[in-house]
This record gives structure tokens, sequence and C-alpha cells, in this order.
């Protein structure tokens, strides 16, 4: 029975396709802006964590500074540098340190048959490249334990360099010069989006062990000393520890903010990461209310459909229809109305998607198309959709329905 | 069958009241052919409406088959339309869209029939009313004679006792209306109660009694007689 009353109700929907055609645009643009204002949102939010991912994830880089207030009689302003032996000082008095490396840089002429630069050279430990997001390309590899031991004369390149240096041939294995010192080149970085830096890009920098740059550019203090807590939660508490072993040992407050510096990305992740959020829902809403306009002309299509249908409604009373079967088919009108126009939204958004998705994204310079050109769906957008689907199908449906259901059969029936 | 004890129905339209019956007592038995008649206003489709369920009365005790309908939700009436009784009205009251085996199918439909029974049952009115051939047409390819003969064979399709029939054959030349009347005079040889509005004394000859109404009052009662 329900089938063949469903039957019906599809015919009767069926002879009135042409006057909700219209409105099934409507649903079908607003599905469409909803679906394609989340899954691009998402991407914008996607392509700002993995940028911020660039520069590395889930650390600290404690870097030199200056005393903001007089401490144990000792003048304000005053210079605090960061010396290789802190190392050791902050692996010992702060548990919960995964990794630690240090970093000096300086510019250095480079040259490789003929073709010269200029580029940062940076001494650091292997673990660096975890902390910073440095894979190598496949063939090579980063600075190892053994290099830095070593102190070997080897050379991890970012991207960048390899082109500028080496053109087509591939750098692995081929001899670099540092200011007429010979190097190894042993691995090439692979491309990343990197969104934030200090001196330049890591695509434009080569990478020697600690020990080496010791040799070869004598510095007195470090640049800088990267740390990744054992948990990422423990950021701040990690900042404080180094404040307060770094203060101790270099006499400055525990609550001077500008003795050492920090750049904590683990915080900077999670702001920026609320941020995208906050645009992704931004854009999920307007996509909502576009919806909304669509759902607010179905009611009104569906208060014009019960109208001219009153005596038919009346009919079916007076054969015996009971409320629901009138509710049911006024709802069930509405449902097909935004399932077409949803399907049609749904098809033309997932084409957009792929086809957007097809277009490069250059990862030389930081282009605003990573974050445009990279919109993807998710399952969680999915149920965000379906959930304001319903409800809206749900909203827009019931009234008309509840009309249509509560007339009186004998006014309904001398309807004209 | 259908009693009416002291039946009031008045309507009101903001502050003006207008009684369409007063104190109407009607007994209807099994198997009767009654004609109600009277002029426009008298009150014969309110009487036909509460008769049918499609409206209740403000006043008043209404038996169906020794049942009270007063107080009644709306679906329990439907139910009652939809097995006791089945309506014919003057302007057919098909649905434009739907075939005539689809229009005879839908009481059933309500109903929750077998696809089985429904298609047997479907295909019997129509043969009784001798459309058969037009099944699969719709009610705008049809004659008014046609329609309404689908619209009798509609009412017919939950085998209710009581067939309502609102000037029948109002809208009809005199030779359908005739037909129509024949297929009328043969329900109530099965055994069918049937009530009939009309103005038409001509047609009115076809049922057993009639009762004639004025401004919402039985002024004679053909079955008392």
């Amino acid at each position: 029975m329900r089938m063949q009353l469903l039957h019906l109700y599809w015919n009767e929907f069926r002879k009135r396709r042409k006057k909700t055609s219209l409105i099934t645009f409507a649903i079908a643009w607003g599905a469409l802006s909803l679906l394609l204002l989340m899954s691009f949102g998402r991407g914008l939010s996607n392509a700002g964590s993995v940028s911020f991912k660039g520069l590395g994830s889930t650390m600290i880089m404690v870097t030199r500074g200056q005393t903001s207030k007089p401490f144990q009689g000792l003048p304000r302003a005053r210079r605090i540098h960061i010396h290789m032996e802190d190392l050791e000082l902050l692996k010992r008095q702060i548990p919960g340190i995964a990794l630690i490396s240090p970093e000096a840089n300086n510019s250095h002429d480079l040259s490789y048959r003929g073709k010269e630069s200029n580029r940062s050279v940076n001494g650091v430990y292997p673990c660096f490249a975890e902390m910073r997001s440095q894979i190598p390309e496949a063939g090579g590899r980063f600075i190892n334990d053994l290099d830095q031991e070593k102190a070997r004369r080897v050379a991890f390149i970012g991207w960048s360099v390899a082109r500028e240096l080496f053109g087509d041939t591939d750098p692995v294995g081929k001899e670099l010069r540092i200011e007429q010192t010979p190097f190894t080149v042993i691995g090439v970085m692979k491309k990343k989006q990197q969104s934030s830096m200090y001196q330049g890009p890591d695509s434009e920098t080569v990478y020697i062990p600690f020990s080496t740059f010791c040799q070869i550019d004598f510095q007195r203090f470090l640049d800088r000393i990267h740390i990744r807590p054992a948990h990422p939660g423990d950021a701040l508490f990690m900042e404080n520890q180094v404040r307060r072993v770094l203060g101790r040992k270099y006499r400055f407050a525990d609550d001077d903010a500008n003795a050492v510096n920090f750049w904590n990305t683990i915080r900077d992740y999670e702001t920026g990461a609320k941020i995208f959020k906050g645009i992704e829902m931004f854009l999920s809403v307007i996509g909502a209310l576009t919806l909304l306009i669509g759902a607010v002309g179905v009611t009104n299509l569906m208060y014009a459909v019960v109208k001219e249908r009153t005596r038919e409604i009346g009919i079916k009373m007076a054969l015996g229809a009971r409320r629901r079967h009138i509710v049911m088919q006024f709802f069930l009108e509405t449902f097909a109305i935004f399932f077409k126009g949803t399907l049609w939204g749904a098809l033309i958004a997932f084409n957009i998607v792929s086809l957007v998705n097809l277009v490069p994204v250059g990862y030389d310079d930081f282009g605003i198309e990573a974050y445009l050109l990279r919109p993807i769906f998710s399952f969680d957008i999915l149920i965000v959709f379906l959930v304001v689907l319903f409800v809206l199908v749900f909203i827009s449906g019931i009234f008309p329905a509840l009309r249509a259901s509560r007339q009186n059969p004998i006014e309904a029936l001398r309807y004209e | 069958m259908i009693e009416f004890r002291n039946i009031s129905k008045v309507y009101k339209m903001g502050e003006v009241e207008f009684v369409a019956l007063k104190g109407v007592f009607i007994t209807v038995r099994q198997g009767e052919f009654l004609s109600i008649m009277g002029p426009s206003g008298s009150g014969k489709s309110t009487l036909m409406n509460i008769i049918g369920c499609l409206d209740t009365p403000t006043e008043g005790f209404y038996y169906l088959e020794g049942e009270n309908v007063a107080g009644l939700t709306f679906d329990q009436l439907s139910t009652i339309r939809n097995r006791k009784v089945g309506f014919v009205f003057q302007n057919f009251n098909l649905l434009p869209y739907a075939t005539a085996y689809e229009n005879i199918e839908l009481p059933m439909l309500f109903n929750g029939k077998k696809a089985g029974a429904r298609r047997q049952r479907v295909s019997e009115l129509l043969e009784m009313v001798g459309l058969s051939p037009w099944a699969r047409h719709r009610p705008t390819e049809m004659s008014g004679g046609q329609q309404q003969r689908v619209a009798i064979a509609r009412a017919l399709a939950m085998d209710p006792p009581i067939i309502l029939a609102d000037e029948p054959t109002g809208n009809l030349d005199s030779k359908s209306g005739h037909e129509i009347m024949e297929i009328f005079s043969r329900l109530w040889k099965g055994g069918r109660t049937i009530l009939m509005v009309t103005h038409d004394p001509a047609i009115a000859a076809f049922s057993q009694s009639t009762i004639r109404l004025l401004d919402g009052a039985v002024q004679q009662d053909g079955a008392a007689t």
C-alpha cells in the first residue's frame, strides 16, 4: 500500500515539475554554494596548517634578547647571548625535551662549476630536519650522527639552491664549494609550503653539520636553539622552564619576557588554526544562508501548492485519507524538491572541486593559489551538510504540510 | 442504520450566526433509498455532510450503525468515511492527474488493501459501470456521464453500506443522468442504503421516499408516511 500511495504522490508531483523547476534551481544553487564554501574553507584551513608546519611543527625556537628590567643590581638593556654549553644545560635541567638542536648561520659564497651564488649556510644537528619538516628527495638524505661526529664536509641543500647551481643535473654526490671548501651534496630538500621564516625560506638555505660549521665559520654565540617538547601541550611550560634555567645562568628575572626570545610554533599553530577554523565556519554560515533562501522559496511554493490543491485535499479526506496521509504527501514533495536540487548542486560542486584540484600549485614563491586551489571534501563536511539540509527540509516542509492536513474537509471540497 | 436525534448545526461567521439545521430528527433504515429535496440554503448539503462524517453537529446525537459519532477524532472519522460511506458529488471530484483506475483505487490506498485485492476490485467496479476500456484514461478525456460513473465506482471501492449522492445528475444531460440513476437503482436493489440530494422531482422519483427540508428543518418525512 505504501508503495502504491508513494507512486500516486510521485505522479502528482511529476505533473507539476515545471512549476518546481525554478525553485529546484534555487536549491541546487544553495547546495552548491554551501558545499563549495565548505570545501574551499576546509582547503584554506588545510593549506594554512600545512604552510604553518612548513617552518616546523611542534617546536620552540630560542634566540638571543635583551633584558627589559633590572635584576639583582644589574641594569636593564643587557644583551643576553646563547652559547653552545646552554644546550647541555637545558637538556640536563629540563625534563621532557624530546629533541634539541643548535643553529648557527652565516651567508657564504657557493659555487659549482663556475656558477656562483651567496646563500645562508646553517650548521645544525641531525634532529633539526625532523623539527623543521625537511624531507630529502629520493636518492638523498639529511645530515646524520656520523656526519656530526666526524665533522664531515657534507651539505643538504634547499631545492632553490639546487636549481640555481645545478640546473637539471642531480646534485647528490656532486662537489659544492662553500668559500672554496669542497662539500659533498648528500641530499636535496623536498618541496614544501612554508608561510613563516627568518632569513629567507628553507628552500634557499644550505645545511651542514654543526661541527663542520664551527670549523669553517667560528662564532662565539649560537643564533638559535630548536627544542621539541615530548608533549605538544607542554609548549608554554617548556618556554617558562627555558627562561628560568637561562635566567639563573645569565641572571635575569623569570618574568622578563625580552631577555631571550621565543618563537613558539605550537602556539602560533594553535592561534592560526583557530583563525582558519573561524574563516571556515564563517564561509559555511554564508553557504547555509544561501541554502536557507532557497528553503524559504520552497516553503513559499509549498504554501501555494497546498492552496492550489485544496480541492484535491478535500476529495482525499472525503475518501478516507487520514491527516498523516496528507502531511506525508506534502512533506515528501518538499523532500523531493530538495533532493533533486541538492543532487544537482552536489554533482556540480564535486566536479568543480575535482577540476580546481587539477590546477598545479607552485611551491617556490609563497602564493595565494595554494590557499584557494586546494578545496577538499571530507566526511565531516558531508555530515554538516546533511544536517543543515535535513533541518531545512524539515522546517520548510512541515508547516505547509500541516496546514494542508488541518483544513476543514467541507471548505476544502468547496474551494474553487 | 442512520439516526439523527435533535441535530442542529450553527455556522459562526464572525458575529453573525447562521443556523443550517435546527433540531432535525431522521431515521434511515438499512436498504432505504431516500431523496432529500429542498431549496438552496435549506440545509441539504449540511445534512449530507454530517451523515458522511465530513462535518460534525453543533448539538444533538448522530448514531451511525448504533455508534455515536460525536467526539470522534479526525482520523477516526476518516476511517468511517473510508469504510462506511461512499460519496458521489455533483461535480464528480475526481483527481485530475489520476487515471480512472487510479481514482477508483484511491480509497483502498488509504486503507492499506493488498495489491492483488485492489486490482481485482477495481476491474470488477470498472466492469460494473461499463468503463473497462477506459481504465487508463484521465477524467479530462471522458464525458461527464463517464466521469460520474468513475466516481460511483470509486464510492463503491471499499464496499460501504451507505452511498451519499449530492446532486449526482446536476451536471449531466438527461440521458446520462438517467443512466446514472439506473446504476443507483441497481445498487439499491443490491441492498445498499442510498441517500441522495436533488432538485429534480423526476430524479427523486427513482427513490423510495423523500424528505423535504426548509430553513434547516424537516417538513415532511416520506419514510414515515
